[in-house]
C-alpha cells in the first residue's frame, strides 16, 4: 500500500466520523488531560518549594528529579505494573488495565518534567518580585502565587513539556493499560498496533490526530502565556 | 513625647567574616522624617531591609510600637505597617492599577473601596494617564512614582525608601522628591537611604550617617555637596 493512498484513506476515516477512531482519540485526550489536571498543582508547588526553601538534601533531590526527566516510560510502566498486578502491593485495587492505571502512569511521568521546569522558572525569577509581594503585605501563599504568575511563561512551558511527553508516550500506556479497544487503547498504542498489522491508513489518521491535538492543546495553553514572554 | 514607633538595640550584621552593621541603638518616631547617608556598600540598603523584615540579623531587641518582635518570625501583620520600596522598584507584569492595588487586595479590601483608593493614589502620584501602559514599558521615573503610590495607598506607619531618586533624570527626580516631601509632611515615619542632597536637606529631616558599621546622628545644618 503506497503512502499517498494510505493518507487519503486516513482522511476519509477521520472525516466520515469512524466511531472506533474517535473513541481512541477521546481516550487519549481524557487520560492525558486528567493526568495533567492531577499533576499540575502538586508539581508546580514542589518546583516552587525546591526553588525557594533551603533544606538538607535539597541538592541531591534536585539532581534526582532532573535525572528522572530521561527515565524511559516503559520502566515507569514496568514498576507500576508490578505494583498494580494481582500479586503486587496494590493488587487489591484492581487498577491494572484501566484508564486509571494509565492516568497514574502519566502522572508519574509528568511529575519530574513539571517540577524541573517550574524549579528553573522560579529560580530565574527576579527576587524583588517575591520581596515586593511580601513587603506589600501578601501572605506566604499569595506571594508564592504572585511569583509564579510573574514567571508564568516558564511555568506554562513546564505544562507544555509535560503534556507533550504524556500525550505521546506509549511504553507505560501499553504496559498498564493493555491496549484494550474501547477501554485503554489510546492514540500511540493504536498507531503501534495498526502499523504492526499493516493497517497504515488507521495509523496515519491517528498520527495526524496526535499531531493536531498536541498542537491544538498547546495553542490553547499558549493564550495563558500572554505575549509569549517577549521582553 | 510618646515612645518611639520603632526601636532597635544591639543590631549586628555580618556577610561571612565581613561586618556590615554594628548599631547600638536606633529609634524612629511617628511624624518624623529620617535620612541615612553613607558611602556605597556601607550597609544602608541592608539596614532598611533588616527593618522591613526582609533580611535576618543579630538583634538584641526589636520593638515596634513598644512591642518586642522577632526578626526570624517577622509577623505578617507588621508587613502591613512597614513598607520597603526598592531602589529599582519591581512592578508586577499586570497593570499600573493592579500594581498600586496589590497591597489593598492582600488586605482583602472590597473592590469598590480598592478602586477608589487606587484612583486617588494614581492622581496623587501623577500616573493616572499611564493606566493603560504596561508596567514594563514605563520609564524609571514613572516606575518610581507608581512604586511610591503603591506604598502610599497602604498608609503604613513606616516608609523605608531605598535611594528613591538614584538613576532618575532631572524632571523625574523633581517629581519623586515632590512626592517624598508630601510623604514626609504626613503623620507617618519615613526613613530614606540616599546620597541626594536635595532630599537630605529637606526641612525637618533628621540626618544620620552610616560609617564604619555605626550609625551616627548628624547636625541639622544644611549639608553642602562636597567637591572632591
Amino acid at each position: 500500500m503506497d503512502l499517498l493512498q494510505s493518507t487519503r484513506e486516513a482522511f476519509s476515516l477521520l472525516f466520515t466520523g469512524n466511531p472506533e477512531l474517535w473513541r481512541i482519540i477521546f481516550i487519549s485526550l481524557r487520560v492525558s488531560l486528567i493526568a495533567m489536571l492531577v499533576v499540575t498543582p502538586f508539581a508546580v508547588a514542589t518546583g516552587f518549594f525546591l526553588a525557594t526553601v533551603p533544606f538538607p538534601g535539597r541538592r541531591p533531590l534536585v539532581i534526582l528529579i532532573q535525572g528522572l526527566l530521561s527515565s524511559p516510560t516503559v520502566v515507569v510502566g514496568l514498576l507500576l505494573y508490578l505494583l498494580l498486578s494481582r500479586a503486587g502491593p496494590f493488587g487489591s485495587w484492581h487498577l491494572l488495565f484501566t484508564q486509571e492505571a494509565m492516568i497514574i502512569g502519566q502522572v508519574i511521568i509528568a511529575f519530574p518534567v513539571m517540577v524541573a521546569f517550574t524549579l528553573s522558572a522560579v529560580q530565574g525569577a527576579d527576587p524583588r518580585a517575591h520581596e515586593t509581594a511580601l513587603s506589600l503585605g501578601a501572605g506566604t501563599t499569595r506571594a508564592a502565587l504572585t511569583t509564579l504568575l510573574e514567571v508564568r511563561f516558564g511555568v506554562m512551558a513546564s505544562v507544555f513539556n509535560a503534556f507533550g511527553r504524556v500525550f505521546s508516550e506509549i511504553g507505560c500506556s501499553l504496559m498498564v493499560g493493555g491496549n484494550i479497544l474501547g477501554l485503554t487503547r489510546n492514540i500511540p498504542t493504536a498507531i503501534a498496533l495498526e502499523t504492526s498489522k499493516g493497517e497504515f491508513a488507521q495509523g496515519i489518521a491517528l498520527g495526524i490526530v496526535l499531531m493536531s491535538a498536541a498542537l491544538g492543546v498547546n495553542y490553547a495553553l499558549a493564550f495563558l502565556q500572554g505575549e509569549g514572554g517577549l521582553k | 513625647m510618646s515612645g518611639p514607633l520603632l526601636q532597635i538595640d544591639g543590631l549586628r550584621k555580618n556577610f561571612g567574616s565581613r561586618q556590615i552593621l554594628d548599631i547600638e541603638h536606633l529609634a524612629l518616631y511617628s511624624g518624623e522624617s529620617n535620612v541615612v547617608t553613607g558611602d556605597n556598600g556601607c550597609g544602608k540598603t541592608t539596614l532598611l531591609r533588616i527593618i522591613a523584615g526582609l533580611e535576618n540579623a543579630e538583634v538584641a531587641s526589636y520593638r515596634f510600637q513598644g512591642r518586642p518582635l522577632s526578626l526570624e518570625n517577622f509577623p505578617p501583620r507588621l508587613r502591613q505597617e512597614i513598607i520597603y520600596v526598592h531602589q529599582h522598584p519591581y512592578l508586577f507584569k499586570t497593570t499600573v492599577a493592579a500594581n498600586i492595588g496589590y497591597g489593598l487586595k492582600a488586605r482583602d479590601l472590597r473592590k469598590t473601596e480598592r478602586d477608589r483608593l487606587v484612583n486617588e493614589a494614581m492622581e496623587w502620584a501623577g500616573v493616572a494617564h499611564l493606566i493603560h501602559v504596561p508596567p514594563q514599558k514605563l520609564s524609571g521615573g514613572e516606575k518610581q512614582r507608581v512604586a511610591l503610590a503603591r506604598a502610599k495607598v497602604l498608609n503604613p506607619k513606616l516608609f523605608l525608601l531605598d535611594e528613591p531618586t538614584a538613576n532618575l533624570d532631572a524632571e523625574a527626580r523633581r517629581q519623586a522628591i515632590e512626592l517624598i516631601q508630601q510623604m514626609c509632611l504626613d503623620d507617618n515615619c519615613v526613613l530614606i537611604a540616599c546620597h541626594d542632597y536635595e532630599l537630605i536637606n529637606l526641612p525637618r529631616m533628621r540626618r544620620m550617617i552610616l560609617s564604619d558599621c555605626r550609625l551616627l546622628l548628624q547636625p541639622t545644618t544644611t549639608i553642602k555637596r562636597q567637591v572632591v
